[in-house]
């Protein structure tokens, strides 16, 4: 079985069929909370680097000003990782064959890893480095913006 | 309503209007930015909201957290804002006859209206100044109230995509 046959199956399948059939109106929900999810994970991600940059909350240490806004970042992400499996199943080949969503699937490897990798550990310590907090910033914000710009580019394609 | 609709007309069939919508790259930056100045203006209002619920950053003073992010916030709006008004030029006639446009503008403007109600009343009395735990009860409602005003006003930008053009 083919990466195709398999995606058409996905697409054909009594669940996926259950999404598209319902209701215009579920489809919309879904693109409504994958972008409500994103803009949750971007504003965390927005402030944490706001401060990491020294620009806000300076008198406050870093752990305690990015320890609320990590456990909302996850959450944002779950979410819309949730909503946007929901969404691919419904139209598995629309997807699959459209470059800006392999361009929004590779940045957000890359983002997570970045995530994990290096803002995780950088977000959580007393006094990094600036030149270490200004890249570690920078990397995360060009690549989940990135994620963001391709995710709305899929609809342009 | 007809002269209001005849003005958007206008200002859609203007030579800028129909610039930005036939481009192939104008609309979908405009449109693109004033999603992505979302995760600014409504992502640091979230933030400010969810720390006046309680919810956030609770060891920051209310003042501290509305003075720090003042600037970064307006930014934001200034940014959705002026791509807002950009994409609305090459759309004005077609959304505006929708009553989703009309509630979200009416809301934007009661959210403003709220924040400052806040800005002005509330944050100035004493116990918000001198960050008195627990803090008065009008501090979580503003909170509550911006975060569904806007949520609202997503809900409602994000809908008008879906009108036919």
């Amino acid at each position: 079985m083919s990466i195709v046959d398999a995606l058409i199956a996905i697409q054909n399948s009594g669940f996926a069929r259950a999404i598209t059939k319902s209701d215009h109106l579920v489809i919309a929900g879904l693109q409504i909370i994958h972008v409500f999810a994103f803009l949750l994970l971007l504003s965390s991600l927005v402030l944490m680097s706001l401060r990491l940059l020294g620009l806000v909350l300076q008198r406050q240490s870093l752990p305690l000003v990015t320890y609320g806004p990590t456990r909302l970042f996850w959450s944002g992400l779950s979410l819309a990782a949730i909503s946007g499996a929901l969404m691919f199943v419904t139209g598995t080949r629309h997807y699959f064959y459209n470059r800006a969503f392999d361009a929004k699937m590779l940045l957000l490897l890359v983002a997570v890893v970045i995530q994990l990798v290096l803002f995780r550990k950088v977000a959580v310590s007393e006094s990094p480095s600036p030149v270490l907090a200004t890249a570690t910033v920078a990397l995360s914000l060009v690549f989940w913006f990135g994620v963001a710009i391709a995710g709305r580019a899929i609809g342009f394609v | 309503m007809s002269s209001l609709i005849a003005i958007a007309e206008s200002i859609e069939q203007s030579q800028i209007g129909v610039a930005i919508a036939e481009s192939r790259y104008w609309w979908p930056i405009f449109e693109g930015t004033h999603l992505l100045s979302l995760s600014i203006s409504f992502g640091l209002i979230l933030v400010t909201d969810l720390r006046l619920v309680g919810v956030l950053l609770r060891r920051v003073p209310v003042t501290e957290v509305l003075h720090q992010l003042r600037p970064y916030v307006l930014g934001g709006f200034a940014l959705t804002f002026i791509s807002g008004g950009l994409v609305f030029w090459s759309e004005a006639a077609t959304v505006m006859v929708s009553p989703l446009w009309t509630a979200k503008i009416l809301l934007i403007l009661l959210g403003g209206l709220n924040a400052l109600y806040f800005e002005f009343v509330i944050a100035r009395r004493p116990e918000v100044v001198e960050n008195h735990t627990p803090l008065p009860s009008s501090v979580r409602y503003a909170g509550l109230a911006s975060m569904m005003i806007w949520t609202v006003v997503i809900v409602c930008g994000r809908l008008l995509a879906y009108l036919p053009r």
